[in-house]
Parts: structure tokens; C-alpha cells; sequence
């Protein structure tokens, strides 16, 4: 394999040819793994799938239990403030997302080329990892206790707390860029992991290749490296989309969706439906919904996916 | 040979720092925080440094207010939950890594967990909740371990599925033509194999159980089954946030999945790659 | 063969949907709970329930029964509540609740009947105590839903809690009489390191918390006596106005994300001139360990409006018992032996909030609890409650959302009145009542 381009054409192992095996032992081993794989795989789809089909019949039904057709569709629906979530989760996604993949990309590139010592690679790993597995809770409270006016200590070390200090969680536009930063805090370091994971594993007779062929460190990175962990990064992108479209704890402690509903974002509409407003049969058609716009965008980006589906 | 330093060093190590020291400053704060006395942190101007550091937030937080037990709900939960999500993940993986199932199968299996990941968990709380209790599981730390082995069910597959593929079949086989059962094989030989496998998806799975705070709060109602992070949620009162302790209940919440972390490292950056990559 | 297990699913999830419409289950048998009886207590986390914790033990000593106090933050009980009520679950014997959860909770039937378990009205505590544990509401707007229903005693309040007015008495000699002395005192007394006036801005509930008792002072009101929503009216746009403009422009730096918590962090710092406040957030928040002010503030009722009155809010906590509950005739026990007048005193004497009009006039307390008589006062009043229906949560939602979008500046008055009026009716109409 001396072409690096044709490294990354591993969509993960295929199944392999099994020459020693007789055609009617491999048929025989496929049924055993249908055997296998249903009773696990049919009752966790079930178990996952029931919440869905409860959500469709609270859906369709009032909170005294009546019959009500599509009502609950058609308020849900109606109701201006779903599109608004919907547009302030695009724009958190839209500011998070890019955010969060070229800086973790270019920190993991950093890390990989310059960083020879072990002890350093392994301090960065462990600040790294501990964002991660804060509980989310003590992440707002964290960035409260930092944004916070008088008392947060941004302020306090940028010299001002006075009457005309920054307020960094209720002036419209400041208060999105500190939910988005909190996020960009917490997840940058799991994006930078997972590539820099990426970044070991490609293969070094290649990139001594390129550096005998005297590649610039970009062209080494476009040619070489980046085709290796495109998949990785295309997988690190999807989890961040899943996380980001329910992103709800930290901006529920810090802003609590305000202010006014600049920071509502669709989790925090939905809650504020089901738990605020107690209409738990509105809420469920809201559910069935984002449930099926879900499935229905992910069905769109998943042909993305490095999984094999040719 | 030594390196000089040349400007691009400089730089790169310069964008380092910066990036280390930002990244870590709101965790240098939170420890502060938890160092503080209460008189300390109404404080005109918030001290940097603890001026008078004490340890009695962490006592307030494990002993005064009884948290210990709401640790120690959540290892069982976060142990049982990874338990089961790896159990069940390694029995969808073996078929779908070790047998000749189609293509399409495999494809749906990956492709659907990953799409569980996708539903925003505010929208299936309230079936859970109507389904918890059912089943009579409401406020019972089983209700959790369910919710949470179908929540992180994907991960564990997606990991799984990694190291699998990278544990040869030839090894296996090997072990069939010498006349072994599959059931002698798998124990055999594919169990010990993947033993580093199976480890890095149970800590990561495990650290992700651990930081969730919506179901806990949603399916439990005593202290005889919530978790931690409720617990230290509650300190958020309507007059008053507890500080100090709030930021111990966070500093103790990250120690336990951290040195989890440090001690399984190897593991834990070989499963991060979701063996989408393959080492050659 | 698909298709079979399909209608087993969807069978199933019915009768699963079935059991949730239809969850009246029997009211709990009442065991008497003698030694060895324990009673699980849901209770509001912070100052409210010090002294329901300090009683426990006493409690467990005189008689056997055991109190188990589970805690769960202010934001946090309310959901709480609602999903153990609505599992039916006995997991709680007894339950405090804040005043305005009572419409939600009679209306669902959450709660037993105290009258029949043998709590009797006691004339030392005021009559406005019990109206506001009492269901369907004894005055005021009845939901159409509730209309005809028996009136019964689903709650019984432990803490006295009605809004008061706080300021610092070191600075100006005289307390305001009126709003227009608070918005001259804030304006005379704003400098650049103190607020003259501490705006509660939080979206949603702490806006609405400290925006309602300057409302209904001014005359305004969110409905009428029918429902109607009036909160786009004059008295209640000039009220709006009061807050968001006059009070705004002599805050604190940042009203729109301010909490009770960090109002009494700026007043226990000595960072602000005057607030309005709840008798929880005084002893422990505004002048306990680490303040600044101790001896140096006053609390006064809430000053007058221009409609001539001040109209303070309530916010009792009160103690009911859910229908699942199996302790129910033991959990009144406990209640009653609360409100007696000795358990009262000593409930003060360890940071209990108490409602006997004796016990706050009790001159032995009143040194350690300099707001107790005005609480005596203000509850005579009678203070306002919040509007008895089971969609005060939505209604609050959506007030305390424009209100907190006024604050940071991104609605006009008219805005707010016009938006959350049109929303409120909205929301009314849809709920079956019959708002214009």
C-alpha cells in the first residue's frame, strides 16, 4: 500500500473472504449470527421504541385522557415560540459546532507534531478528559460563579464591576456567545481527543514518505492525514450535533433561557411546555415531532456516517 | 539531537499555554471556590487565592448533608447501567463483527443506535417516566440503570464494534477447525482478546452515566435512589447558592470517573478512535 | 406475525395511557402511626424548613414517629410533586407546597381533606392562612372547572410568608410610605457602589415574585373577577412602567439576571439601598454569617401605590398530605401537634417561620426576629395571593419572560403589556376559561 490516498478507504473491516470455510458452514454460520443478534437486538428495540409510541397516543389524546385528533399537532405547531427555539438552537449550533471541530482539530495537529514528551501528552490528556465528566450542574454553577456581574470574576479581572460592567448572561447577543462558550469549553477537549486519537494511528511510513518528498506540514495534513481521520471527524461531528441539538443544563443554571427567550433553545421550550406549563399532551406532540425531524435529519446526514452501507 | 527553539516553536508553544491555562482556569475555580469559607466568599471583590483555606466544605457536602449515600447510588446505578449496556452491546456486536450477517444488518444496527443519540432526552422524559412507574420502578435505582443502558447503549456499541473488527477472525477460526465449540472459542479466545476492549467502553460509558443529571432528577425522589448530581442541583436554593459546597459536590463528582480515566489512558484514547480507523 | 406483535405494542401502550387518565386510586387507609410509624416529609430545601427539621426529632421523641425529611431545591419540588402525584405514588406522607401550587393540586384532587382528619380553624391564626389552604378558593376568581366543588382544607401553613419591603434604616431616618418616596430614596441614595433600588429580575417566577405586589399597589392586576386578563390596562402599564424604566434606571448593574440569591448577596454586602423581600431570605441570607448590615436594615409592609393601598403577596408554604399517602390520620397528628402554640414558640426559637398571631407578637422573639410583628401585621392585612388556577405556572412563565426581556432592554412597556396579554388569553382560552 504505498498510495496514502488509498489508506483511508477503510470504512472499518468488511467481512472478510473466508476461503477455508465450506459455503454451507458460512450459511450455517449466518443463521447462527441472526440467532444471535435478534432476541438482543429485537427487545432493545422495543424497549427504545416504546417511549415513541406513548408519546403518540398522549400525544393524540387531552390531558383527561379524551380523544383529540391532531389538536395537540396543530398547537404545538401553531405556537411562534417553536420556530424561535428552533432558530436559537441553529444559531448556537452554528457558532458551537465549528467552533468546537477546528479548534479541537487544530489543538490535536498542535499537540501531535510538536509535543514529543510523554509526561506532557499525558497532563494534557487528564486536563482534557475532566470537562468531559463534570456533571453538567456544576458546569453552570462553575460559569456562573466566572460570568456572573459584581461578583463573577471575569469581571473582577477585567477591572470592572461597576454600574456599566459587561453583563455577560442578560445583554441579548453577549448571552449566547457565554452559553456557547461554556460549550466550546466543555467539548472542544472530547473533539481534540478523539482526533488526536485519530492523529496516532496514522500510519508514519506514510508521512515519512511525504516528508522525504518534502511536503509542506499542510499539504502532509490535506493529503495525508486528514483523508486518514475523515471518518473519525465525520463521527466526532455527528456525537457533537446530537449533543448540541439537546443542549439543555448549563444554559438552564446560567440564563435560564433568558433573557427573554434569547437563549431558549429547543430542549428549554420543550421543557418549558411539558414542566412549566404542565400540558403534558402539547408537550408530547412536540416530542413526536422533534422525534421524527429528528429521524428524519439524521436519515439525511447519515449517508455521511463511516459506516458500511454499500 | 536537540531542538532550538525556532519562532514557530515559540508560537505553537505559546498557543499551548494560552489554550491549557484557558481551558483549566474554570476548574482552578471550581477547587477554589470549594476552599472558601462562607464570610470569604461575600467578599466585596472575590479573592483569586483562598484567603483562610478549609476543608469543611467537604465535609458539609459528604457528612452534614448525607451525600454519601447519594455516592454511592450512583455507583451502583453507573456500575449496573455499564454493566448491562456492555453486556448487551457485546451481544449485538459478536454477530455482527464475528458472522457472516449482511451487510445491511450490520449497517442498520450502527446506524440505528447512533440515531438514538439523537433524540433530545427532555422529549422521551415523560414516557420514561410514565413507563418507570408502570413498572412500579419509580424512585427505584433499577428504573435508572434501565434509562441509562438504553441512553448510552450506542457508545458501547460503537466502541465495541471497534475493537472487535480489530481482533483478527483467522484467530478464532484457528481455534474452530482445531475442533473447539463456537461457545469454547468465544471463551477462549475472543474474551481474553478483547478484555482492553471491553474495559475502555465500560470506563467511558461509565464517566458518561455519571455526569447525567435529567433522568436522575425526573425518575427519583428520595435520597434512597438519587444521585449524586441531584444532590449537588439541590444546593441551588431559591435564597441562597451554597457555593462552597456546591463546588466540593463538583470537585468530588469529577475525582472518582478522573482517576478512572488516568488509570485506564491507554484504553481509554484506543476506544476514542471507535475503531473507525483501523491500525495497520 | 409482525403485524401481531405491533398490536400487542400498541395495546400495550394504551392500557399504559389508560392508567395514567384514569388515576384516581382510593384515598389512602388512615393508620393511626403509633412508635415506629415513619413519615416521609417532601420538603423546599433552604430556610423554609430549618425549623420543620429542628421539630423532627422532638417530634420523634414525645411519640415514636419517625420524620424523614427529603429535600429537593425551590425550582426542583414543584416537578417533583406533580410526578409523585401523578404516579400516584405513597412515597410522600406529607408534602410543603408554596401557595400557588394549591390550584394545581386541588384541582387534580392530589390531596386529602384535612377538616377530616380533625384540623379545626383556630382563630389565633389568621383567617387568610386558612382561605389559602382551602379549595376551591373561598373568594376571589373560581376556575369554571371547580365551580360547585366541596370546599375542603387541603393545606395548612408552617411558615408565614408574606412579601415585605426591605431598606437600610442607618441610611434614611424614615421607611418609604409610598412607592414615590422608594423611587426618590433610590434615586437619592444611588451611587456607583450602591444600588438604590435591587430589581429580583430573573426570568420567569423571581421577576414575577417581586413585580406582583408593585402591580396590584398600583391598581393593576393580571385578571379580573372573571377571568378577564387586565394586564394591558393603564393601572397595570404604568406599573410595568414603574419597574422597568423609573426603578431600572437607579439598579443594580445586571436586574435581568438577578435571583432572590444574589439580591441578598448585594444587600448583605451593603451594595444596595432596598428591596422588596420574603421573611426566608432575612435571618439566614440577608443578615447572617458574613453581612455586613446586621442592625442596619428595617422591614416595613409593602409601601403604598397610587391606588392608596400597599398590597403585599403571599407566599405561604404549607404542609398537605398526598391522597396516595397510607399515614394519612398520622400525618394529620403531626400537623396539628405543629400549629399548637408551644410547638409554635419553640418552632421560632429555631428558625421557624410561625403563623400564630401570638407567637409573632410574642415581644421574647421579636429581638432575634426584628420582621416578625410587621409579618403579624401584613398577614392580618390581608395580603393578595396569586390567581387560584391551575395554569398560574404558564401564566407566570409568560409574564416573567417579557418582564425579564424588558430588563434587558429588548421590550418597550407596551410591549410587555400587549404580548403577554395576548399569550395569557391565549393560554386561558385554551384552557377553558373564559378570559377576554
Amino acid at each position: 500500500m504505498t498510495s496514502p490516498i488509498a489508506v483511508p478507504e477503510l470504512t472499518a473491516t468488511t467481512v472478510a473472504p473466508r476461503g477455508r470455510i465450506h459455503w454451507s458452514d458460512r450459511s450455517r454460520q449466518e443463521r447462527l449470527g441472526y440467532r444471535l443478534l435478534l432476541p438482543t437486538l429485537g427487545t432493545v428495540v422495543v424497549v427504545a421504541t416504546i417511549p415513541f409510541l406513548l408519546a403518540v397516543v398522549q400525544a393524540l389524546t387531552s390531558a383527561s385522557g379524551a380523544f383529540v385528533g391532531l389538536d395537540n399537532f396543530t398547537n404545538a405547531l401553531g405556537n411562534a415560540a417553536l420556530y424561535e427555539s428552533v432558530r436559537q438552537t441553529a444559531i448556537y449550533a452554528a457558532v458551537v459546532l465549528p467552533t468546537e471541530i477546528l479548534l479541537g482539530l487544530g489543538l490535536a495537529l498542535l499537540v501531535h507534531r510538536t509535543v514529543r514528551s510523554p509526561a506532557i501528552r499525558a497532563a494534557i490528556y487528564v486536563a482534557a478528559m475532566i470537562p468531559i465528566f463534570i456533571p453538567q450542574i456544576a458546569v453552570g454553577v462553575v460559569f456562573r460563579l466566572v460570568f456572573a456581574p459584581d461578583y463573577g470574576i471575569l469581571n473582577v479581572l477585567l477591572g470592572d464591576t461597576g454600574r456599566n460592567q459587561i453583563l455577560w448572561l442578560s445583554s441579548p447577543p453577549l448571552a449566547m456567545l457565554s452559553v456557547a462558550t461554556v460549550d466550546v469549553w466543555q467539548w472542544t477537549p472530547f473533539v481534540y481527543l478523539v482526533l488526536f486519537a485519530g492523529l496516532q494511528t496514522v500510519p508514519s511510513e506514510s508521512v515519512e514518505a511525504a516528508q522525504v518528498d518534502g511536503a509542506s506540514p499542510w499539504r502532509q495534513f490535506v493529503h495525508i492525514e486528514l483523508p486518514y481521520i475523515r471518518p473519525l471527524l465525520l463521527l466526532a461531528l455527528f456525537f457533537r450535533i446530537a449533543d448540541v441539538l439537546r443542549v439543555f443544563d448549563h444554559v438552564y443554571v446560567l440564563t435560564g433561557g433568558g433573557p427573554g427567550t434569547t437563549t431558549q433553545f429547543l430542549s428549554l421550550y420543550l421543557y418549558r411546555v411539558g414542566f412549566r406549563f404542565s400540558d403534558l399532551s402539547q408537550a408530547s406532540a412536540l416530542a413526536v415531532v422533534v422525534m421524527v425531524a429528528m429521524t428524519i435529519f439524521y436519515t439525511l446526514i447519515s449517508r455521511f456516517l463511516p459506516v458500511e452501507t454499500r | 539531537m536537540r531542538r532550538r527553539w525556532t519562532l514557530g516553536r515559540i508560537v505553537t508553544t505559546a498557543v499551548l499555554v494560552v489554550a491549557v491555562v484557558v481551558f483549566v482556569f474554570p476548574l482552578y475555580w471550581l477547587i477554589a471556590t470549594s476552599l472558601k469559607t462562607k464570610a470569604e466568599l461575600y467578599a466585596v471583590v472575590p479573592t483569586l487565592v483562598p484567603q483562610n483555606p478549609t476543608l469543611a466544605p467537604y465535609g458539609d457536602v459528604l457528612v452534614d448533608r448525607g451525600f454519601s449515600t447519594l455516592l454511592l447510588n450512583s455507583i451502583i446505578a453507573d456500575l449496573g447501567a455499564t454493566a448491562a449496556a456492555i453486556a448487551i452491546a457485546f451481544a449485538i456486536c459478536y454477530p455482527i463483527t464475528r458472522l457472516p450477517v449482511s451487510r445491511s444488518v450490520r449497517a442498520f444496527v450502527l446506524n440505528w443506535s447512533l440515531s438514538l443519540r439523537f433524540l433530545p432526552p427532555i422529549a422521551v422524559v415523560i414516557p420514561y417516566f410514565t413507563i418507570v412507574r408502570a413498572i412500579g420502578l419509580y424512585n427505584q435505582l433499577p428504573g435508572l440503570i434501565i434509562v441509562y443502558t438504553i441512553f448510552n447503549l450506542p457508545l458501547a456499541i460503537w466502541m465495541l464494534r471497534g475493537f472487535l473488527d480489530e481482533i483478527p477472525l483467522e484467530i478464532e477460526e484457528a481455534a474452530l477447525v482445531d475442533g473447539a465449540t463456537r461457545w469454547t472459542a468465544f471463551r477462549t479466545v475472543l474474551l481474553p482478546l478483547s478484555r482492553t476492549g471491553i474495559l475502555a467502553a465500560a470506563i467511558i460509558v461509565f464517566a458518561f452515566d455519571w455526569a447525567e443529571f435529567l433522568f436522575a432528577f425526573i425518575l427519583t425522589a428520595t435520597p434512597q435512589s438519587m444521585t449524586f448530581p441531584v444532590g449537588v442541583q439541590g444546593l441551588v436554593t431559591q435564597f441562597e447558592i451554597i457555593w462552597n459546597d456546591m463546588a466540593a459536590g463538583g470537585v468530588i463528582a469529577i475525582a472518582l470517573p478522573l482517576l478512572l480515566m488516568i488509570a485506564a489512558r491507554r484504553y481509554v484514547m484506543t476506544g476514542l478512535t471507535f475503531g473507525v480507523i483501523r491500525e495497520k | 406475525m409482525r403485524k401481531r406483535s405491533l398490536g400487542f405494542l400498541a395495546a400495550f401502550a394504551l392500557a399504559l395511557g389508560a392508567c395514567q387518565g384514569g388515576g384516581g386510586a382510593s384515598p389512602g387507609t388512615s393508620g393511626g402511626g403509633g412508635a415506629g410509624t415513619t413519615l416521609t416529609i417532601a420538603a423546599v430545601q433552604g430556610v423554609e424548613d430549618a425549623g420543620l427539621k429542628a421539630l423532627a426529632p422532638m417530634y420523634t421523641q414525645k411519640t415514636g414517629v419517625k420524620l424523614d425529611i427529603v429535600e429537593a431545591p425551590y425550582a426542583d419540588l414543584y416537578t417533583k410533586l406533580v410526578n409523585a402525584f401523578k404516579a400516584n405514588d405513597a412515597t410522600y406522607d406529607l408534602v410543603m407546597m408554596d401557595d400557588p401550587w394549591m390550584p394545581k393540586f386541588g384541582t387534580d384532587g392530589s390531596l386529602q381533606d384535612l377538616g377530616a382528619l380533625g384540623i379545626q380553624k383556630d382563630p389565633d391564626i389568621a383567617q387568610v392562612v386558612w382561605d389559602v389552604g382551602t379549595w376551591p378558593p373561598p373568594r376571589g376568581p373560581v376556575p369554571p372547572s371547580e365551580k360547585g366543588k366541596p370546599s375542603q382544607l387541603l393545606g395548612v401553613t408552617i411558615v408565614g410568608n408574606v412579601e415585605m419591603f426591605m431598606y437600610r434604616k442607618d441610611l434614611t431616618p424614615n421607611a418609604p410610605a409610598s412607592y414615590d418616596d422608594v423611587l426618590a430614596n433610590a434615586k437619592a441614595q444611588n451611587k456607583s457602589d450602591m444600588a438604590g433600588y435591587i430589581i429580583r429580575g430573573k426570568a420567569t417566577n423571581p421577576v414575577v415574585a417581586d413585580f406582583l405586589p408593585i402591580l396590584w399597589s398600583f391598581g393593576g392586576d393580571v385578571f379580573d373577577e372573571n377571568w378577564n386578563v387586565v394586564f394591558d390596562n393603564d393601572a397595570s402599564k404604568s406599573a410595568i412602567k414603574f419597574l422597568v424604566t423609573d426603578l431600572k434606571a437607579v439598579a443594580q448593574a445586571d436586574p435581568a439576571s438577578t435571583d432572590a440569591a444574589d439580591r441578598d448577596l448585594i444587600m448583605a454586602k451593603g451594595q444596595g439601598y432596598q428591596s422588596s423581600t420574603w421573611p426566608g431570605e432575612i435571618n439566614e441570607a440577608v443578615l447572617g454569617e458574613g453581612s455586613t448590615v446586621a442592625g442596619k436594615v428595617g422591614f416595613i409592609p409593602i409601601p403604598k401605590g397610587p391606588s392608596g393601598k400597599g398590597v403585599g403577596m403571599m407566599g405561604n408554604w404549607m404542609l398537605g398530605i398526598p391522597k396516595a399517602s397510607k399515614n394519612g390520620q398520622a400525618a394529620a397528628d403531626f400537623i396539628k401537634w405543629m400549629l399548637q402554640a408551644d410547638t409554635q414558640k419553640t418552632y421560632a426559637q429555631n428558625n421557624g417561620i410561625p403563623s400564630r398571631t401570638s407567637v409573632l407578637k410574642d415581644a421574647s422573639l421579636a429581638d432575634k426576629n426584628p420582621y416578625f410583628p410587621v409579618l403579624a401585621d401584613a398577614l392580618q392585612a390581608p395580603p393578595n395571593w396569586r390567581p387560584r388556577t391551575d395554569q398560574w405556572n404558564a401564566v407566570e412563565t409568560i409574564l416573567g419572560t417579557h418582564l425579564n426581556a424588558a430588563l434587558a432592554g429588548q421590550e418597550s412597556v407596551d410591549d410587555v403589556a400587549a404580548k403577554a396579554s395576548a399569550e395569557i388569553r391565549t393560554l386561558m382560552k385554551g384552557a377553558g376559561y373564559p378570559s377576554q
